[in-house]
């Protein structure tokens, strides 16, 4: 509260002060009052209105200042009113109330819009796990009558199969909870599991799956990291160019304070227009029109993921030529010295 | 035969898991009273249990705990939930794997595998017919004469041994050999299998692996 915006603020009471002063100087006048008296007579009458406004600027200056400058100093500004005294001013006392009735129905509502969010997402959850149920007798079931079932309903079903767990995920990841365990993991155990889940879709699309040394052990949940790979994976397989020698390749490169995981495909690659925007939600690009629909989910969800587990994630291509993601993980000093 | 127990509530699942392990050369059991497992559990003393988490009356981390205070049958936990937290309160519980729903059943006959590998120990040998197999070092010996096999025959042939009274499909021994890390295409795995006979051949073990066309191999 600065005290020049204040007295602007109150410009019509100081005028009025000035015309009054200037309306009893007249009278006095005209009544011939002495001189030596008019002048103490005003000057106590300014005195008076300047103390008035004095007082009424520092009592208000203590509330509203420390408003403003609390409101400043906190992530959550809504938060304020639980800082703040109620002050002892009619105006203050009104506005203070005011935000009181405010916070209020805001926090109800937030918890409210909180509550249903949560609702939602254990709905989710707790439908993914119901849908896997017929999903894995349908595997099972597929899997003990070979002879008389189409082969192509496999495909089908690992491609529900995917868009199931990635809706998962893409709850998991969107909310606060810590849904993950950080452990030591081998990256090469990983790594198997991905090419075993797709191995049906790499040998029906001829695609080479090249792993090159992957023994490192990283601090991640295994779980979300596997969906993070199995996103790029996928994406590989889905964007392969109809040439001989299609190849995944997986590599490590191990250095002093991290570890490099990268995927390697000559797939169609990513246009250099596209490139940068390939982890923002619901992007599909020219890619994902052309080739096949596409929801533009996986890429976000994963960088969402890579980020919560502290890796980060980074993607370079050459149209018509190469793919390569690179996910780096720390290698932790602190943990080092814990063992 | 060993026996397993299958501890699920979903009819269709329980019944197609038992056609599948019966047909792997287990014999299967369908667990039916859910109300007082830990009995029929130690009733049956089956070498291996697979027990679904989401089972009525009692969840299946619960049964796991109460039937570790009595027992150390081999147990695989199966779950549609998908998660580290999930799977390390499992392995705490004392469960021998955790799969999830919905899994390959290939791989699922391999964790078993694994599993009551471990704990029988004697997994380093082989014996087929007056063949011995030394996995780990890759040597089949018949009396004093010694063939050498690459890790990929290896595989295929320690599968086919450990699965020689039925056919194997192509897709069985892939998952095998991805399982082991040998991502290997289609192609590979044929040349694979002609250069296994070939070295079976001059042990005098000439067309040991019989091709059933469209459906797989089986050891003759």
């Amino acid at each position: 509260m600065k005290m020049n915006a204040y007295l602007k603020d109150k410009i019509y009471a100081i005028v009025t002060t000035f015309i009054t002063i200037i309306i009893i100087y007249l009278m006095l006048m005209a009544f011939k009052v002495n001189i030596e008296i008019i002048i103490p007579v005003l000057v106590i009458f300014l005195i008076c209105n300047l103390t008035i406004l004095l007082i009424d600027y520092f009592r208000k200056k203590k509330f509203y200042s420390e408003l403003l400058y609390n409101i400043e100093g906190l992530d959550k500004a809504y938060l304020v009113l639980e800082t703040l005294e109620n002050p002892e001013f009619y105006e203050g006392k009104i506005l203070y109330q005011a935000l009181y009735e405010i916070n209020k129905s805001f926090l109800e509502n937030v918890n409210k819009i909180d509550k249903s969010k949560r609702d939602f997402k254990e709905y989710v959850e707790m439908w993914i796990h119901e849908v896997k149920v017929p999903l894995a007798s349908l595997i099972l079931t597929i899997n003990n009558h070979k002879n008389e079932i189409n082969p192509k309903i496999k495909a089908q079903i690992k491609k529900l199969e995917d868009y199931v767990e990635q809706v998962l995920y893409y709850v998991r990841s969107e909310n606060a909870e810590k849904d993950y365990l950080i452990k030591e993991i081998n990256l090469g155990s990983i790594i198997k599991n991905i090419g075993l889940k797709n191995m049906d879709d790499l040998l029906d699309n001829n695609i080479e799956f090249i792993v090159e040394k992957t023994n490192a052990l990283v601090f991640s949940d295994s779980k979300w990291l596997e969906f993070i790979l199995g996103q790029i994976v996928n994406n590989s397989i889905k964007y392969k160019r109809n040439i001989k020698n299609s190849y995944i390749k997986i590599s490590i490169r191990e250095e002093k304070t991290k570890v490099i995981l990268i995927i390697e495909d000559n797939g169609i690659g990513i246009k250099e227009t596209d490139i940068k925007q390939v982890f923002d939600k619901s992007f599909t690009g020219e890619n994902g029109r052309v080739r096949s629909k596409s929801t533009g989910m996986g890429l976000y969800i994963a960088k969402n993921m890579c980020e919560r587990l502290g890796h980060t994630i980074k993607i370079e291509s050459s149209a018509n030529k190469y793919t390569r993601v690179y996910i780096t993980f720390a290698k932790n000093d602190f943990y080092e010295i814990a063992k | 035969m060993q026996k397993i127990l299958i501890i699920e509530d979903d009819e269709l699942i329980s019944n197609e898991l038992k056609n599948l392990l019966d047909s792997n050369n287990y014999s299967s059991i369908i667990l039916n009273d859910f109300k007082n497992p830990l009995n029929e559990i130690l009733d049956i003393k089956p070498d291996l249990i697979l027990l679904d988490i989401n089972i009525p009356y009692m969840n299946g981390e619960i049964l796991l705990k109460n039937l570790r205070e009595s027992s150390n049958i081999p147990v695989i936990m199966v779950t549609s939930r998908n998660s580290d937290i999930d799977e390390a309160l499992s392995i705490t519980y004392g469960a021998d794997d955790y799969i999830t729903k919905p899994y390959n059943p290939n791989i699922l006959l391999l964790r078993i595998g694994a599993v009551l590998k471990r704990l029988n120990n004697n997994s380093d040998t082989l014996i087929f017919k007056d063949l011995t197999i030394n996995i780990s070092k890759g040597i089949i010996k018949k009396g004093n004469e010694e063939i050498i096999l690459t890790k990929n025959e290896m595989i295929i042939f320690s599968y086919l041994v450990n699965h020689q009274n039925r056919i194997v499909t192509r897709d069985e021994l892939m998952t095998s050999l991805w399982n082991n890390e040998e991502f290997i295409n289609d192609n590979a795995l044929t040349v694979n299998i002609s250069r296994l006979r070939t070295k079976l051949k001059s042990i005098g073990y000439d067309n040991a692996i019989d091709t059933r066309k469209g459906m797989g191999y089986i050891l003759s």
